[in-house]
């Protein structure tokens, strides 16, 4: 008997007109994603079939799926002919390591099949039940559903598990943004989130050295490949921050410190996402996790933004919220060590938590703002990941 | 690049390697195997045991030499092996490989003492002694040269003290950081003595628990029962050379060595800006390990800007460089802004007097220049 996956789409269906877009592209992401691996992919209605890949490769094709936003469930199924015989085959040899109750469900597209499709579902639970006495048929609430599926083109799908993947919309379709990504475990949560409804991303860190080490930094790749994974690969660049920072220091109050880099990573992030054609920011910020986030702190590095939206799809989310997504990512792991990362060696005793706009604008005018950012954006390193 | 972090990790002696090449070459046989190239492998490795032995001044009658893979699998077989239920006690100063075992022991409802430091990292031998006394103490371990401050506990003369208490204790003790460094001929009241090749120019993956013969050991791995029963799996031949050849390089000279290292240790002592940093490595230390803080600065910024003038040096311990503080340095009592400067010079005698003055120009002037960034 053929084997194949099912891949099914969400969102999609809602989509009118220009549904085929948003389809080619979700198509195109699975190719992209599965180019070192042998298989066939087949387009059917509002679906795809992976075909004639070796068993082998079967679970890494699972787990790749697994990270393609767009894609809402997976089912592999067995494909035999639009034969009762051949769909009982299949299926009695899917329940074949079942427990416990289930249910049979047909749909018929192909009107010409010999039986209805009440007819099909109740002629094989008596089957499957010959076959293992030991289970139990629940119309209502089933452990498992054998799942047939008989289809115009003389091919029946028959299968019983559906596993749920990411959801959301195809990477590519909502354009292209900057992450700004520290180590920490809100930013890469904040980038996934960002890739699942639809955004490339590309990243931008910030790194001062030697005010943060080499582990610091690597860090911040092993993070960024993570989120390469649901991006279909990703762009790392990193900022020397490091004058910046100094200059700061030397130069305006403790207490703003934090509000001021701030805006100097707004500003740099809005002049690199110009370059590289990213049409919005995307950052980590959850209102009033900490000093630099309070909506005083936010509306200071917001101000210096003119160009573009600053994105923050955790804004309302709780920190145990983004923890869970972290772990579910296989994000946290690594943003929990402990380098010192970019904002901690500077950490004033006391920051601004309601910082004032007019006393931060009064305090950068003590620095050589153009000349500084501009020497950040001479030497920008890019690391393909 | 100036490379002041031999106490993490040393430079394999390229002459070791060489020499012993034929054990990856022609003479690649399991030293098991009953043919002559088996035997000659064997006889390879008993030459090595008897090298080990030597060097620390033990007969081959009363002790032997068990290889393992690393320091932390000999402190590891040393504390599970000996004694499954008892009293267990050790000092704060410790590596991991022993504090994490004994903290498994409590874990396994053993009754487990540390021991508090002095001010330079050498264990409290007062308090130490008094924990004999007052308990029915059946195991101890006291490292020989404390990894992070350099301090030397004098183990002869503190295993004669505790074995004079009671004397069905088992001592052990930690020499990963003396073996080929300090001149010393081990006490006959030493029971376990844990070594490290790669601290001597010889390779990761090999090291050895030195055990007194009629010492009841239960083994962490089992098999084919090599290396006495004490420790199975195939030797790693090649590897146990080259810590037998490095090891042959050092004893040769360890004094002179010592003298030689001493003057570099001191050298660095005595210039670096005492307004910038605190010695922490104390007296009667090893010449081979400096701590100094560089008060009000981060050991590890301090670090990284070393790193960029090439010079190489430790924050810390490298095995725990995830963990924000020292905890060694911090049970010497040490406040805050002294434990958030630490970082760990550790010299070889390939180091120079040059090196030593490069160095000190570079951690004075980049001390200086952070310090006046963190005001």
């Amino acid at each position: 008997m053929e084997k194949a996956i099912i891949v099914r789409y969400c969102e999609i269906h809602l989509k009118g007109k220009n549904r085929g877009f948003f389809e080619k592209l979700l198509q195109k992401n699975i190719q992209n994603s599965l180019s070192d691996i042998k298989h066939d992919l087949r387009v059917m209605h509002s679906r795809y079939l992976i075909e004639n890949y070796s068993d082998e490769d079967y679970k890494e094709i699972i787990e790749k799926l697994g990270k393609i936003a767009g894609i809402h469930t997976v089912s592999t199924s067995f494909v035999v002919k639009n034969d009762y015989n051949e769909i009982m085959k299949a299926a009695i040899s899917l329940c074949a390591d079942k427990k416990g109750t289930f249910k049979v469900e047909t749909n018929r597209a192909d009107k010409t099949f010999e039986m209805d499709s009440m007819a099909v579902s109740r002629t094989l639970g008596g089957d499957i039940l010959a076959e293992y006495p030991s289970l139990k048929v629940d119309v209502k609430n089933p452990q498992f559903t054998v799942n047939v599926d008989i289809r115009e083109d003389g091919n029946t799908f028959v299968y019983t598990d559906i596993i749920h993947c990411l959801s959301g919309m195809p990477v590519g379709a909502a354009g292209k943004g900057l992450l700004l990504i520290s180590g920490g475990i809100d930013s890469p949560v904040a980038g996934y989130l960002t890739c699942k409804r639809g955004m490339k991303i590309d990243c931008l860190h910030f790194h001062s050295f030697p005010y943060t080490g080499e582990a610091a930094k690597q860090k911040v790749i092993d993070l960024t490949k993570r989120i390469g994974d649901f991006n279909g690969g990703i762009n790392l660049y990193v900022v020397s921050f490091t004058h910046i920072q100094e200059a700061i220091h030397k130069n305006c109050p403790e207490e703003f410190m934090i509000t001021l880099m701030r805006r100097f990573m707004m500003r740099i992030a809005e002049r690199l996402s110009v370059r590289l054609g990213d049409q919005a920011i995307i950052t980590g910020e959850s209102l009033g996790q900490v000093a630099s986030q309070t909506i005083e702190s936010i509306t200071s590095s917001n101000s210096v933004v003119e160009k573009l939206p600053v994105l923050r799809p955790l804004v309302m989310f709780d920190k145990l919220d983004i923890i869970e997504i972290a772990k579910k990512i296989d994000t946290y792991d690594t943003s929990i060590l402990p380098y010192e990362d970019c904002c901690t060696v500077f950490l004033p005793r006391f920051p601004a938590i309601k910082p004032d706009l007019r006393k931060v604008i009064a305090a950068e005018n003590r620095l050589d703002v153009e000349g500084l950012i501009s020497e950040a954006m001479k030497d920008i390193e890019c690391i393909e990941l | 690049m100036i490379y002041f972090d031999n106490a993490a990790t040393t430079k394999p002696s390229a002459t070791a390697l060489s020499k012993a090449a034929e054990f990856n070459n022609e003479n690649f046989f399991n030293p098991s195997a009953l043919y002559r190239g088996g035997l000659y492998c064997n006889n390879s490795l008993k030459t090595a045991r008897s090298s080990v032995l030597r060097n620390l001044g033990l007969s081959e009658t009363k002790y032997e030499v068990v290889f393992t893979s690393c320091g932390s699998e000999s402190d590891n077989n040393a504390i599970f092996g000996a004694v499954k239920r008892g009293v267990f006690v050790t000092d704060k100063g410790e590596h991991s490989a022993v504090i994490k075992c004994f903290i498994e022991q409590k874990n396994r409802n053993n009754t487990v003492f540390f021991c508090g430091l002095n001010k330079d990292g050498s264990v409290n031998e007062k308090e130490l002694l008094s924990l004999i006394t007052d308990n029915r103490v059946d195991f101890v371990s006291i490292m020989h040269v404390n990894n992070e401050t350099g301090a030397i506990n004098d183990i002869n003369a503190l295993a004669n003290k505790i074995k004079s208490l009671n004397p069905n204790i088992v001592f052990h003790s930690d020499g990963v950081q003396a073996y080929g460094k300090i001149p010393v001929s081990l006490s006959d009241d030493i029971d376990l003595y844990s070594v490290s090749s790669h601290k001597i120019n010889g390779l990761k993956g090999t090291g050895a628990l030195i055990k007194k013969k009629k010492l009841n050991l239960s083994p962490l791995v089992f098999g084919g029962g090599q290396e006495n029963g004490q420790r199975s799996g195939t030797e790693n031949v090649f590897g146990i050379k080259v810590f037998e050849y490095a090891g042959k390089e050092h004893y040769s000279a360890i004094k002179e060595n010592y003298v030689k290292v001493s003057e570099i240790k001191k050298y660095v002592t005595e210039n670096l800006d005492e307004n910038l940093f605190s010695v922490i490595s104390g007296e009667n230390c090893s010449p081979y390990i400096l701590s100094v803080s560089a008060v009000g600065v981060r050991g590890e910024v301090l670090m990284h800007m070393l790193e960029n003038r090439n010079v190489i040096v430790g924050n810390g311990s490298a095995c725990s460089a995830k963990n924000r503080y020292s905890r060694v340095i911090e049970a010497c009592g040490y406040p805050k802004d002294v434990l958030d400067g630490v970082i760990r010079v550790s010299f070889s005698v390939e180091n120079t007097l040059d090196e030593a003055k490069e160095f000190v120009k570079a951690a004075n002037e980049s001390a200086a220049s952070l310090k006046r960034m963190m005001k």
